[in-house]
């Protein structure tokens, strides 16, 4: 069986994620984002490589969203309403209750920009009825042989990674997801399964981000500094996510250094959503969620409602202000009145889209920003550039990896030269099969494949009883690290062959059956074969006075002699093995040797003795298994004297 | 008395009757019914029933035993066996011997045995176990949680350690992932009271617990993790001296790749035994605060056994993450465990002060308060560098809404050496503003701007300069001292010319009258260092002094008696905020949680603050006790010279304690010898224990040493009164391992003389132990063990270097925790006017007479005193000192008392002068004298009381 992976969107690139799996007869679609940097068909997913006709409901099992970003989520509505898809959908409880806020800013904004509509509000409300929320670690039967169970992603609130098994192929998609918590969202969190195949995002597949202590530090810095001085600051921020982290944040802050200076949130989605966040304490960091109890993190003390005749208004205060990058809107209109006075201070987000006034600010900044024909703003104030990120670094997705351990992974939503590198970093280091594709393309991977078999009732037996072996002979052992070279090591180490012991019978016309070893000859009526070595040959002698001259003369009490001093020879030569001496024979693990007395002994090569007197003859005999060790002991007595 | 008697008779014939019908119904070969099975328990339970009838239900119990192997009869014969052993412990051993018996082990019902087996755990005393083959065969069984329950009790079953590290590592194979990780806790257990030197098997069970660092389960992981380390720090200790830095190494990077795991509690166990490992090198402690990868890393790998490869770049940015995590209890770890890393590099010292810097940030106040313990800790080992970026972060602590990260921060401080005046400015600013906000604070600011002015006297006089026009009186005359901030400068300003720093310039006398006006404030600021009466005469002398006289002799004399001084900028207030209850904190509800969670106090840590009545002082003291565990671990991985830096600082430390409160005397002197005695323990175990390790030291240098720990140990065990029993066991383990260690040495070891002193200390020990009923430790248990089998084995106690060497492995320094406050026994011996100049007059041939005036603190009136006069070693002379005779001329019970004593000299040479020693020594009882005995004298060793006394003599010329 194999698993095939067709990208639809958000390879290679950063935008539209959806991916189509199939995996064992079932098609799984996830996330139905669209590409924020297109206004034309490019926009959407190519939807009709997954069915020429359109017939989604059939083809394809389920569809599952990650989290509520346009790019995870944007082509939905057009997808269900206009594609007419009514299959189920799976996203998480605070995915299902943000998205349509999320579709319904974004559908305004396409109407102000005077863009032909792609889908109404109508659409929006009709696409969440069909949406089924699941919970996190919930495990949901989506049909008979589908099960798929969410894991917590930090990211945003509500964000999850999604785990999907079909029989016996199993597979993880990530998702967008953060590796490291932040003031108000925990670290994504999972177990450690048995997967086929990882698909995870590489936003991040080659920084390596310091520790975020710095960031805030820097940032707090920034805002105090301002605010001491008596000056204003304008914090232009995304409604939901990074509003709530900066709050928590400076809230805290204030707090601590008992500061008093009012902090505003513009009125609008902010409000609404900090609303949501109350009620989702269960999705948010741990110690948010500790101390729920008495106290609502996103209950701000300190924050209070803005109206426009506070613009002006004496004395500090810092302001968020809804949209980001300042395309517009209410934190523009503050930034006109606050931007000429070098006390205040403005915070941009870490990424502006290029002809944006964040995206100027960054660049250089300006002494004059031209808004329009007519209007010209002069910038004194100072800027801060916030470098905050949801997404985890390339250490985070490594550690991900590292963690799952999956059979192959592909590599998605990141910039392509970035991917090859890390695609190589995991297939050398952690020996992973990886795959980054481009859009359209489909990547089939195979997947385990387990047949059912039938056990005996001695095998099962023989099964519940430990059975374990210590062995200190050389084993070949895998390093921790994967290094993929297998090496020869000597130590204790401990075994468990209980299900080695059984042999998988497969009679025709009959269900395969695993039975016990001893069950096997039995059934086959067959007695049991061992190969067994056998080599007599001479050992050098030093001359003494009380052996007699010729070996049969050699009476036992001499053998008992030499086979000690045999073995004394061996105990210093040979590193391992048991040196058991019995009498006249000694024994190293299925090795045995004794004085050979027989002048035609089948096993001898040459009769010859070249010194008779000094040499005496010696009858080996070894299993197959201990071949190396026995060649080792027979070179050492042919180089040695007795 | 009748009906009594009536009913008495009744029930013994019920008993009877009972008893009848259960004998009849077995001897027909029938099983006892459930309802006969009820009537004897009712027996059983019944307290009046007599033995006699008791033993014929064990019997009729133990018959119906073999008879009837139904399960459920089984169970209920199961119950009756435990209440008879419960009710009746005279009876336990037979109930247990039918509770072992077959029947109930050898059960087809794994339940049964289960149950059995924990009847029998939950009654049987140590010795009453199941022989090991019976163990092993129950755990080879097919029934996991009776495997479970075995290997989790596996310890009070079976004593042998091979068979337990048989099953156990076997048991890491099974496929049940809580017999995993029970066979993995018995690993560490074992590897902790064990004595193991194969080489394979340390290696082995170090690289099976490896293997199961990567378990699908979260609990086999932790298991696996703390497997790893103890396994890990066995490996380092056996391995060659040459690779011992490598194995360390790769041990910790082992232990770092589980910092990144999925599950709290693994990262949890993960940081706490990163920092167990001991001795890392730099590079990879440096790794561990950068998530690239290090130049120096880049393609270092490592090899602690065969096989298992690992390459350093695996731990990078472990602290990073752990410092970030989203869990506080997994960050306060984290701060915990660098606090032990930071001791060996500078470097990493300063990087990890930078991270701690930002932990200041922390939304959780335990987390900010572990960072500034960190960094005091880096502060006392002198492993604290300040630079400018860091102040304002550090300083911003100073105004934190919770008053303990203010309080710690201003601990910080007072020790803080600043190299510029920008940086000295901006931390006075910062208390000022720290006063500002927080008026309440005013005493512990006043006592840190105290401390930090005198560690940087030149500043200060600069500074003092610079706002003297603040603090001179208004113009019209009037005195306007009512703003705090002058207050703060004019301690700042008296501090000066307590100054270690050689050519501090002057501070205007006139201020010092100011200060008076402040007295009683500043006095309250300054309580800890002296008392309100010693300030104004601090104050007014230097008021009263011109400029040239206040670097004048005077002045410093009168500060000597103002405070012990400290040689280094490093004193501390004695109370610590360190140990102050964290849950006091209102923010800090779930954090209270955490901090029992995290187990950083440790029990000992916990019994202290149960302790009713807190002395800031014992706690602190109890600190020291804790680190000197640290550095005892030090110790024992060989790092003796880093362990003496440690041992050193905390000595100085205590030495500048002051001892004002009543009692606080003797439990400083008492660290101070605790501290003396570990020091020289350590010196001597360094130069002993690692036999591959080539002896620095002669034999000669060797039995000096092992004199002074004599005698350190001598004084430590003799000279405190009001010790608990348990402190007393505890200084007697160390008596022993001097013992041990003299014992191990062929060729210093006056082996008649030792053995008898670890005899009789271990006959003490048991004294205490049954005395006191106080748990034994591990050591003192294995001691006795091995004694009491070469007692049986040969009559005569021969010397067995290997023995000894081997009981030592199993010793390790248990954390020695104060609980009472001791006193400290000594005397102070004097000859009124005697001098070189001035001697004493005495005709030769005939006894002179030397007139002592002594005084003794803390000496019971039953304790034997001896004033030893020795003018040379040959001609010693010991003059008894009899208690009971001496009339208490200043009438004060026990503590002090003072008096002359006219003391014999007999032996006067024929000279016109000389000078003899003087001392007084107390008999310690239990040590007897081995030597030839001098006439005369004590039977038992002395104790030294005080230093000895030069007396001069002079032949009289009268005569």
């Amino acid at each position: 069986m194999a698993i095939d992976c067709l990208v639809l969107g958000a390879g290679q690139e950063v935008g539209k994620s959806c991916m189509v799996v199939s995996i064992n007869g079932k098609r799984i679609m996830f996330d139905c984002g669209m590409h924020m940097g297109y206004t034309d068909s490019r926009r959407y997913p190519d939807f009709s490589l997954i069915s020429k006709t359109g017939d989604f409901d059939n083809a394809l099992t389920c569809v599952i969203v990650t989290h509520f970003h346009l790019d995870h989520i944007g082509a939905l509505p057009y997808f269900t309403e206009v594609c007419g898809y009514k299959g189920p959908i799976y996203m998480t409880y605070p995915t299902k209750a943000l998205a349509p806020l999320m579709l319904e800013d974004y559908r305004k904004n396409m109407d102000r920009r005077g863009e032909d509509e792609q889908f109404t509000s109508d659409h929006i409300a009709e696409c969440m009825k069909k949406v089924i929320p699941v919970n996190l670690k919930q495990t949901v039967q989506v049909d008979k042989d589908l099960q798929i169970r969410a894991y917590y992603a930090g990211h945003v609130i509500g964000a999850a990674m999604f785990y999907a098994k079909v029989g016996d192929a199993a597979m993880v998609y990530t998702g967008d997801y953060n590796m490291t918590p932040d003031r108000h969202l925990g670290a994504a969190q999972i177990d450690r399964l048995q997967l086929d195949l990882l698909i995870t995002e590489s936003t991040y597949a080659t920084t390596i981000r310091d520790s975020r202590y710095g960031r805030e530090r820097e940032f707090l810095k920034a805002v105090h500094n301002c605010v001491a001085a008596g000056g204003k600051v304008l914090i232009p921020t995304f409604a939901l996510g990074r509003a709530q982290e900066l709050c928590i944040l400076l809230e805290d802050y204030w707090e601590r250094m008992n500061l008093k200076v009012p902090i505003y949130f513009s009125a609008g989605l902010t409000i609404q959503a900090n609303m949501y966040y109350k009620m989702l304490i269960n999705w948010t960091s741990q110690k948010i969620k500790e101390t729920y109890a008495t106290h609502n993190a996103f209950d701000f003390k300190n924050v209070r409602n803005f109206d426009r005749s506070l613009i002006n208004a004496p004395g500090p205060c810092v302001l968020f202000a809804t949209p980001g990058m300042i395309v517009g809107g209410f934190s523009l209109e503050v930034f006109m009145q606050w931007a000429p006075s070098e006390n205040n201070l403005v915070t941009l987000p870490g990424y502006c889209v290029a002809g944006t006034i964040g995206h100027k600010l960054m660049s250089g900044k300006p002494a004059k920003i031209d808004l329009d024909k007519d209007t010209q703003i002069n910038v004194r104030c100072q800027i801060h550039q916030l470098s905050f990120s949801p997404h985890t670094d390339a250490k985070g997705i490594m550690d991900l990896v590292k963690f799952l351990s999956p059979k192959h992974a592909i590599l998605v939503h990141g910039e392509k030269p970035k991917m090859a590198t890390l695609k190589e970093r995991i297939q050398s280091e952690l020996g992973i099969q990886c795959y980054c594709p481009a859009n359209n393309e489909t990547v089939t991977i195979p997947s385990t494949h387990y047949v059912k078999a039938d056990a005996s009732g001695t095998f099962i037996r023989s099964c519940l009883n430990p059975n374990f072996k210590f062995s200190t002979c050389s084993s070949t052992d895998k390093s921790y690290l994967d290094s993929n070279k297998s090496k020869a090591v000597s130590r204790l180490s401990v075994s468990d062959d209980r299900a080695t012991e059984g042999i998988l019978v497969v009679e025709k016309g009959k269900k395969a059956k695993v039975i016990h070893q001893d069950e096997f000859l039995h059934r086959l009526g067959e007695k049991k074969h061992e190969i067994q070595f056998a080599y007599c040959f001479p050992m050098h002698m030093a001359r003494t006075e009380d052996l007699s001259s010729t070996s049969h003369m050699l009476c036992s009490f001499d053998k008992c002699t030499l086979i000690s001093r045999l073995s004394m020879i061996l105990s210093d030569e040979l590193s391992e093995g048991n040196i058991l001496d019995l009498g006249e024979e000694l024994q190293v693990e299925s090795f045995r040797v004794s004085v050979c007395s027989s002048d035609n002994c089948p096993h001898r090569l040459s009769s010859s003795l070249q010194n008779g007197s000094e040499s005496v003859f010696f009858c080996c005999h070894w299993s197959v298994a201990d071949e190396k060790l026995a060649w080792k002991i027979i070179s050492i007595m042919k180089n040695s004297t007795l | 008395m009748g009906m009594v008697a009536e009913l008495e008779r009744r029930q013994s014939a019920m008993e009877l009757h009972i008893i009848n019908s259960i004998q009849q119904s077995l001897d027909n070969n029938q099983p006892l019914s459930f309802q006969a099975l009820a009537s004897l328990r009712s027996l059983i339970i019944n307290p009046a029933t007599p033995d006699s009838t008791l033993s014929s239900v064990l019997d009729a119990l133990s018959r119906s035993l073999q008879l009837n192997r139904d399960p459920v009869f089984l169970h209920h014969a199961l119950k009756l066996l435990r209440d008879l052993a419960s009710h009746r412990p005279h009876l336990s051993p037979f109930a247990l011997d039918l509770l072992r018996s077959d029947s109930l082990f050898s059960s087809a019902s794994p339940r049964l045995v289960g149950e059995s087996l924990s009847v029998l755990l939950s009654l049987a005393s140590i010795g009453n176990d199941i022989d090991a083959a019976r163990f092993v065969s129950l755990c080879l069984g097919p029934s996991v949680s009776v495997r479970q329950c075995l290997l989790r009790n596996a310890e009070k079953l079976v004593f042998r350690e091979s068979v337990l590290l048989a099953v156990f590592l076997g048991f890491t194979r099974d496929p049940y992932p809580y017999v995993r990780k029970e066979a993995l806790d018995g690993l560490v257990k074992l590897c902790k009271n064990g004595d193991f030197d194969d080489r394979d098997v340390i290696e082995g069970c170090y690289c099976r617990a490896v293997e199961l660092l990567r378990d699908a389960e979260n609990y086999v992981r932790s298991a696996a993790v703390r497997a790893v380390c103890e396994w890990g720090r066995l490996l380092v200790i056996c391995s060659e001296d040459m690779n011992k830095q490598d194995s360390s190494d790769a041990v910790f990077i082992q232990l770092g790749c589980m910092v990144r795991d999925m599950s709290v509690d693994v990262r949890l166990e993960a940081f706490e035994a990163l920092g167990k490992i001991g001795l890392v090198s730099e590079g990879i402690l440096l790794q561990t605060l950068s998530k690239k990868v290090l130049g120096i890393n880049k393609d270092k790998a490592f090899k602690p056994v065969e096989g298992l490869d690992i390459s350093a770049s695996a731990v990078a940015g472990a602290y990073i993450h752990g410092l970030e995590d989203e869990f506080s209890e997994v960050r306060m770890s984290a701060c915990y465990s660098l606090r032990t890393l930071t001791v060996f590099s500078l470097r990493f010292a300063c990087e990890a002060l930078n991270l701690m810097m930002d932990m200041l940030n922390d939304d959780s106040t335990v987390v900010r308060l572990q960072a500034l313990d960190t960094i005091h800790h880096m502060a006392t080992s002198n492993h604290l560098k300040v630079e400018k970026i860091h102040i304002h972060r550090f300083l911003s602590a100073l105004v934190d809404s919770s008053s303990v990260i203010r309080s710690m921060t201003r601990k910080i401080l007072k020790l803080a050496k600043l190299p510029q005046f920008k940086l000295f400015k901006l931390c006075i600013d910062g208390l000022l503003g720290n006063l500002e906000i927080y008026p309440q604070d005013e005493a512990d600011v006043f006592s840190a701007l105290f401390h930090i002015g005198r560690n940087h006297g030149k500043f200060t006089v600069h500074i003092i300069e610079e706002v003297s026009p603040e603090m001179e009186p208004a113009s019209g005359g009037k005195l306007s001292f009512d703003s705090t901030r002058v207050a703060a400068f004019l301690v700042l300003a008296i501090s000066a010319p307590l100054s270690h720093e050689k050519d501090v310039s002057a501070i205007p006398p006139r201020i010092f009258s100011y200060a008076v006006t402040w007295l009683g404030r500043i006095s309250y600021g300054l309580s800890d260092l002296m008392n309100q009466e010693k300030l104004l005469a601090y104050l007014s002398e230097c008021s009263r002094s011109s400029t040239i006289s206040l670097a004048d002799f005077k002045i410093n004399e009168a500060l000597l008696t103002v405070e012990s001084d400290a040689p280094i900028p490093l004193c501390s207030k004695v109370d610590s905020p360190v140990s102050m209850p964290f849950w006091k904190d209102s923010g800090g509800t779930s954090d209270y949680h955490h901090q029992e969670f995290l187990s950083l106090g440790k029990s000992a840590a916990h019994a202290e603050y149960e302790l009713g009545e807190h002395s800031e002082l014992r706690k602190y003291v109890n600190l020291i006790f804790k680190k000197v565990k640290d550095f005892w671990s030090l110790v024992e991985l060989g790092c003796t010279t880093e362990a003496f830096k440690g041992i050193r600082a905390c000595k100085e430390e205590v030495a500048s304690f002051t001892a004002d409160s009543p009692g606080s005397s003797g439990a400083v002197a008492f660290t101070l010898q605790y501290l003396q005695v570990i020091g020289m323990l350590a010196k001597v175990w360094g130069h002993l224990r690692p036999t591959k390790m080539l002896n620095p030291y002669g034999v000669g240098k060797l039995e000096l040493l092992f004199a002074k720990l004599d005698r350190r140990l001598r004084e430590i065990s003799n000279r405190f009164i009001g010790l608990s029993k348990g402190e007393e066991l505890q200084i007697l383990d160390l008596v022993l391992v001097a013992c041990l260690l003299r014992l191990s040495k062929m060729e210093i070891c006056c082996c008649n003389a030792a053995m008898k002193l670890l005899l009789s200390t271990v006959a003490h020990v048991e004294y205490l132990h049954k005395e006191g009923s106080i748990e034994l430790s591990n050591f003192v248990t294995e001691v006795k063990k091995s004694l009491h089998d070469a007692d049986s084995s040969s009559s005569s106690s021969t010397c067995k270097p290997l023995l000894f060497k081997k009981l030592l492995d199993s010793f390790s320094l248990q954390q020695f925790v104060l609980y009472g406050t001791p006193r400290y026994i000594h005397a102070e011996l004097a000859v009124p006017s005697n001098d070189s100049e001035n001697p004493l007059p005495f005709i030769p041939g005939i006894p002179a007479s030397i007139p002592l005036a002594i005084t003794l603190h803390n000496v019971l009136t039953e304790s034997r005193l001896w004033v030893r006069i020795s003018m040379n070693e040959e001609s010693t002379q010991f003059v008894f000192l009899d208690l009971n005779l001496i009339r208490n001329e200043k009438r004060s019970i026990n503590v002090v008392r003072e008096f002359t004593f006219v003391a014999p000299f007999y032996r006067t040479p024929k000279a016109i002068s000389f000078t003899v020693r003087a001392s007084l020594g107390l008999e310690c009882f239990r040590e007897n004298i081995d030597r030839v005995k001098v006439f005369g004298g004590p039977k038992c060793e002395l104790t030294y009381l005080c230093p000895e006394k030069e007396i001069f003599l002079c032949k009289s010329t009268e005569c």
